[in-house]
């Protein structure tokens, strides 16, 4: 599994890294722009790495199948790190564009506050003890966490503060030449997750085995 | 529905023989507005006011904070919390219950605190009383909503009373900033549009009704 | 109940990689008592717990009359007396058990909190705040809650613990009554005693596991012996 998530992304990354390298400097923003290429696709790693986490989360209530808990912890440490990226980005961008460091703009606003839920959530399963009521209660507030999202997306389209985000998804706001490395860097930012949520996903299965087979040897 | 009223009336009934979450959150909330009236350049000026309506309710998420946290504390004695585990109902009335009893109480300590709020600031609510009254009830339900969840799980963990809030704020924003803008439009023009209620509304339920479910699996050991 | 009143079957509980129980297998026909003895740490609260329906297995069944432990119908048909009283020390005596048979769905909570209370002899203590209560006193109160629901079957972890000889009599007399009413009691107990007193039957618990059945008649010397034994293991 881990081969194959690792070859897709090796491939898709190398296109990538190519195609933005190829890409045409925007005619107002100059180079900076470029680091586009990775904001946005950050932001997908971001929300698929919550989404995994809420879904794993409650198939983990449902079944008690303790698999579903290292899923989600795994999409919740790889989201946050995309989450993180993402917003670090953001800044970086804006003072090469717009000249200030922050915004209140309605994405950045709601990827911000994504970040705070991550960050809650991992607090939330650190500060529990036992694994079986961490899993359980990671689990009920990733739900909380996964249904705040999509509500901060109606309170910020409500009374969102300045919208200073070209919208990148509409046909044709994006320059000539940038549409192909956009595209590309979406399914890396998808392939960069799914391995990444691999690697972890094993590293932590081993983690599980050999503290339970420690805790076997301690008994006998 | 059973459950719901018991807890409802067991956690009143505790509150009426002490007072003191309601005295601890109404001198708290006071003392936020008082602080930050000194704190603000230009006391009760016309831009001061313009951003009051926020600390209003900074004051009232930081009085909730402080009772529900307390509307747990005081089942982890005697083991109470497995006590309730043990009920025959639906785990979810009794969160509905414990949800309640934090609305009643919260609603009292937000009566008083705007008083004090409308004296220090210089605010007249009286002629919006009874629509700011509304968005008060809408906020507080959401609040609680996600505050007695929060609560629960907290509660069973380190360093609950630093977690609560952790826990708590991420999730409040729906809330809060309809609550806010409502407040705001309010103090300002006298009027209120129909988004922010709306957008209470939905994320009160929305919350409401996923807490209810999951109570049952807080509850577990 | 046609079916058993307590079923258990390969039931395993795991708390990350602490292994609390495993492979126990128990049935208890109704009106039978059970005393389940053993060393601390054995897994005797854990399992109690576990038939109250407070946690899930992490493998196995639990079965109350024949319903899954961890749901509302078993709940209501089982009482637990814990190591804790699950009393509210602000409220009085009355409120309590009023509170606990509202939650239990009761439907005269008042005078069945009334009628408990005079069972037990607390009729004058009824008002006041249970936070004054000397420790045999709240183990009363304790008791009445676990009852208030009249369940068929009666869970009770280590009633003994803490008190004086008088009491500790008074509880003897109170669970031989419950014993007569028909209803299954299980006990957890240190008290060899008392476990070959009031009970028909009797389980050694050890590390987790079942270290010995005893069908009965049980004889304190013999419970003696193997609760050494286990605690020797």
């Amino acid at each position: 599994m881990i081969r194959a998530t690792g070859a897709i992304l090796a491939t898709i990354a190398a296109l990538w890294a190519f195609a933005v390298a190829g890409a045409p400097a925007d005619a107002m923003q100059g180079a900076i722009q470029k680091i586009l290429y990775v904001h946005v696709p950050a932001a997908v790693g971001a929300y698929l790495g919550f989404l995994t986490t809420a879904l794993c989360g409650a198939l983990y209530l449902r079944s008690g199948a303790e698999r579903w808990d290292r899923l989600a912890i795994s999409a919740a440490e790889i989201g946050v790190v995309f989450c993180s990226l993402n917003i670090a980005t953001g800044p970086i961008w804006a003072r090469g564009t717009w000249g200030h460091w922050w915004a209140w703009d309605p994405r950045l606003t709601l990827t911000l506050l994504l970040w705070f839920i991550y960050l809650a959530y991992l607090l939330l399963r650190g500060f529990t003890e036992g694994s079986e009521r961490t899993a359980r209660f990671a689990a009920v507030y990733a739900l909380l966490g996964a249904l705040a999202i999509p509500l901060n997306y109606f309170a910020i389209r409500l009374f969102g503060g300045a919208a200073m985000h070209p919208d990148n998804l509409q046909r044709g706001s994006l320059g000539p030449g940038m549409g192909w490395p956009f595209a590309l860097g979406l399914l890396a930012a998808t392939a960069a997750f799914a391995h990444l949520l691999a690697l972890r996903f094993d590293l932590e299965s081993r983690r599980v085995e050999e503290a339970r087979a420690l805790a076997q040897e301690r008994r006998e | 529905m059973n459950a719901f009223l018991a807890v409802l009336w067991k956690d009143l009934l505790q509150e009426w023989r002490s007072r003191d979450r309601l005295v601890a959150m109404l001198v708290f909330s006071a003392l936020v507005i008082v602080v930050f009236h000194f704190a603000l350049p230009g006391g009760a000026g016309a831009q001061t006011r313009s951003f009051a309506p926020g600390l209003l309710w900074v004051a009232y998420v930081f009085a909730a904070l402080l009772g529900l946290g307390h509307a747990f504390a005081i089942e982890l004695e005697n083991d109470a919390l497995a006590g309730l585990a043990l009920a025959p109902a639906e785990r979810g009335w009794i969160f509905l219950g414990k949800w309640a009893a934090n609305v009643a109480i919260l609603g009292l300590a937000q009566a008083v605190t705007a008083v004090v709020f409308g004296v220090v600031f210089e605010v007249d609510l009286l002629p919006v009383a009874g629509r700011f009254a509304l968005v008060a009830v809408l906020g507080n339900i959401g609040l609680c909503a996600i505050g007695t969840l929060a609560a629960a799980v907290a509660v069973r963990t380190r360093f609950r009373e630093l977690l609560l809030p952790l826990l708590v704020l991420p999730l409040l924003w729906p809330v809060l900033s309809g609550a806010v803008r409502a407040t705001a439009d309010l103090v300002a023009t006298g009027r209120m549009g129909f988004e922010p209620i709306q957008l209470l509304i939905v994320a009160d339920a929305a919350y409401l009704i996923v807490s209810f479910v999951s109570f049952e699996y807080v509850l577990d050991e | 109940m046609t079916a058993p009143a307590i079923a258990v079957r390969g039931l395993e509980k795991r708390f990350g990689f602490a292994v609390a129980l495993a492979s126990i297998d128990l049935t208890i026909p109704p009106g039978r008592s059970l005393a389940v003895l053993g060393p601390n740490g054995a897994g005797k609260s854990t399992l109690l717990r576990l038939l109250a329906g407070l946690a899930r297995p992490s493998a196995g069944t639990v079965e109350i009359g024949g319903q899954r432990a961890h749901g509302r119908e078993a709940r209501a048909r089982v009482g637990l007396v814990g190591h804790a009283t699950f009393l509210y020390p602000a409220l009085t005596a009355r409120e309590n058990l009023i509170f606990a048979g509202r939650l239990h769905g009761v439907a005269e909570p008042a005078a069945r909190a009334a009628e408990l209370l005079e069972e037990a002899g607390l009729a004058d203590a009824a008002d006041r705040p249970v936070g004054g209560f000397s420790r045999g006193m709240a183990q009363r109160v304790a008791i009445a809650r676990g009852l208030v629901h009249d369940p068929a079957v009666l869970l009770l972890d280590e009633p003994f613990t803490g008190l004086d000889r008088r009491s500790a009599e008074r509880l003897a007399e109170r669970l031989a009554r419950l014993r007569g009413e028909r209803r299954t009691l299980l006990l957890v107990t240190h008290d060899v005693v008392s476990a070959a007193r009031l009970a028909d039957a009797a389980v050694v618990l050890a590390r987790g596991r079942i270290a010995l059945q005893n069908p009965g008649p049980l004889e304190a010397a013999d419970l003696e012996r193997a609760l050494a034994a286990a605690e020797a293991a």
